[in-house]
């Protein structure tokens, strides 16, 4: 169903009169804009009494709605980032009333910039100074590890610390057919390592290059807030840093775009923490079986009859995950 | 029996077709696809040349890895036979099996079989130097 039928046009119009207590209010225009397999998100060019507001709605795909309070769960996230001054869209209005789209979404507000891992890594009038960009995500992400658990308004978050993973992966891995001896391995090694102590505080996991916007070289504001837990923060690191997330350039290992150097120091400074060699590698393999099995997710989806080529594509990178599980783990 | 040319040589002039003719004259918007397009072919490709040497080779490692309980092959398909000593092999990981003195052949055996298998999925990733 699409957001463009008239009746719903109408609907959302007098659902954004009400929520921003406005007299008059025209939709310009509304058009779906790429990515998002679970969540959508549409352009959303509302005139408010006159005045030209750019928004973002963000809803869930298709007509299975997945976990009915996922979206509210999002806008309660974003509100608490903005509000520890972490670089976010910020959430406008949340819609509970299936009767308005048929879906439920949010309003946010629609940040300028580019995501694209293939630009952002790629093209210097894009990224002009990557040290100063890496610095930035940095010290965003040290603020948004800053906001620890309990929290009033994240009571909903699960606690996923690095023998969690563990568990949960493994526990996916039993549910398949086929067996998997090097994410087994690799999942060992990380028990056997499994750090004594963790910190917990709120995680993003999945703050990585494609998932954060670039605007005249300076960091914009980090999306895709699907995914959120309370964990060790070095997990956010790990992903970061990890291999399968460096688009064209896999010899820069922050997020293809800059040296550890311009990143990590930033990172301890705002934090107050230190990231040692060893646990940045250990959640550098945490990252690759994470991904691991999302791409086995991903693989299951296409066999299963939701076919999709990159879904059967994402199934041959599970080869080289687990290459960088091997060379990660075997001398250390 | 079939006539020629084989699949292996189908695929390969259709993605070369692509690559050349195709994939120049798409609109912006259609280029991923067609980029995934000639992947898919080309693994297809890869695999199907491949043949099963590498799985033959990889489950007579598992037999010299696994040696008090491997049974021999028999009536087992070659996939078959594949699939249960991995079984068996990923269960041995997880209980601790190869913490200690098996882990250096684990790691050899498990490092030629993702090579063996990147060669048809991603024979790029073989040749990548470590940052």
């Amino acid at each position: 169903m699409s957001l463009n039928d008239p009746a719903i046009r109408q609907r959302l119009a007098e659902f954004i009169a009400r929520a921003a207590g406005a007299g008059d209010v025209v939709i310009v225009a509304l058009e779906r804009m790429s990515g998002g397999a679970v969540q959508e998100n549409w352009a959303l060019d509302v005139e408010l009494d006159g005045e030209i507001r750019r928004w973002v709605l963000r809803t869930d795909a298709g007509a299975a709605v997945r976990e009915s309070s996922t979206r509210a769960q999002e806008f309660a996230v974003l509100k608490v980032m903005r509000a520890a001054n972490v670089f976010a869209p910020e959430p406008l209005y949340l819609c509970e009333d299936p009767a308005v789209t048929g879906r439920l979404f949010f309003i946010m507000r629609r940040l300028p910039g580019v995501a694209a891992g293939h630009k952002v890594t790629r093209d210097p009038n894009v990224v002009p100074d990557p040290a100063r960009l890496a610095g930035e995500l940095a010290a965003n992400l040290a603020r948004m590890h800053r906001i620890k658990p309990p929290h009033p308004g994240l009571g909903f978050l699960r606690t996923m610390l690095a023998q969690d993973n563990i568990a949960h992966y493994r526990s996916y891995l039993d549910t398949l057919s086929r067996a998997y001896p090097v994410l087994e391995w690799g999942l060992r090694w990380c028990e056997i390592n499994a750090p004594a102590r963790e910190e917990t505080t709120f995680i993003h996991r999945d703050y990585r290059t494609g998932n954060y916007l670039v605007h005249d070289g300076h960091l914009a504001g980090v999306l895709d807030w699907e995914f959120p837990a309370f964990g060790n923060p070095l997990e956010d690191i790990g992903w970061m840093c990890a291999r399968c997330w460096r688009f064209a350039r896999p010899d820069l290992p922050v997020g293809g775009i800059a040296k550890l150097g311009d990143f990590i120091p930033e990172y301890e400074r705002v934090s107050g923490r230190t990231v040692s060699p060893q646990e940045l590698n250990y959640w550098q393999v945490i990252a690759h079986l994470r991904w691991a099995t999302i791409a086995l997710q991903q693989v299951e989806r296409h066999l299963s009859g939701d076919t999709s080529l990159e879904l059967a594509l994402t199934g041959h990178i599970i080869g080289q995950l687990e290459l960088e599980i091997l060379n990660l783990t075997e001398h250390a | 029996m079939n006539d020629l040319p084989h699949a292996a040589d189908l695929l390969k002039t259709a993605r070369e077709a692509v690559t050349a003719e195709i994939l120049p004259a798409l609109p912006e918007a259609l280029r991923y696809t067609g980029l995934m397009v000639a992947n898919a072919i080309a693994i297809a490709e890869r695999e199907l040349t491949a043949g099963d040497a590498a799985a033959r080779a990889e489950c007579e490692r598992l037999r010299a890895l696994l040696p008090e309980r491997a049974e021999p092959l028999a009536a087992d398909t070659l996939t078959d036979a594949l699939a249960r000593y991995n079984q068996r092999l990923a269960g041995d990981i997880r209980a601790g099996r190869f913490d200690s003195k098996e882990r250096g052949a684990l790691l050899e055996h498990l490092r030629r079989t993702t090579g063996e298998k990147l060669v048809v999925s991603n024979p790029k990733a073989l040749g990548v130097c470590r940052t």
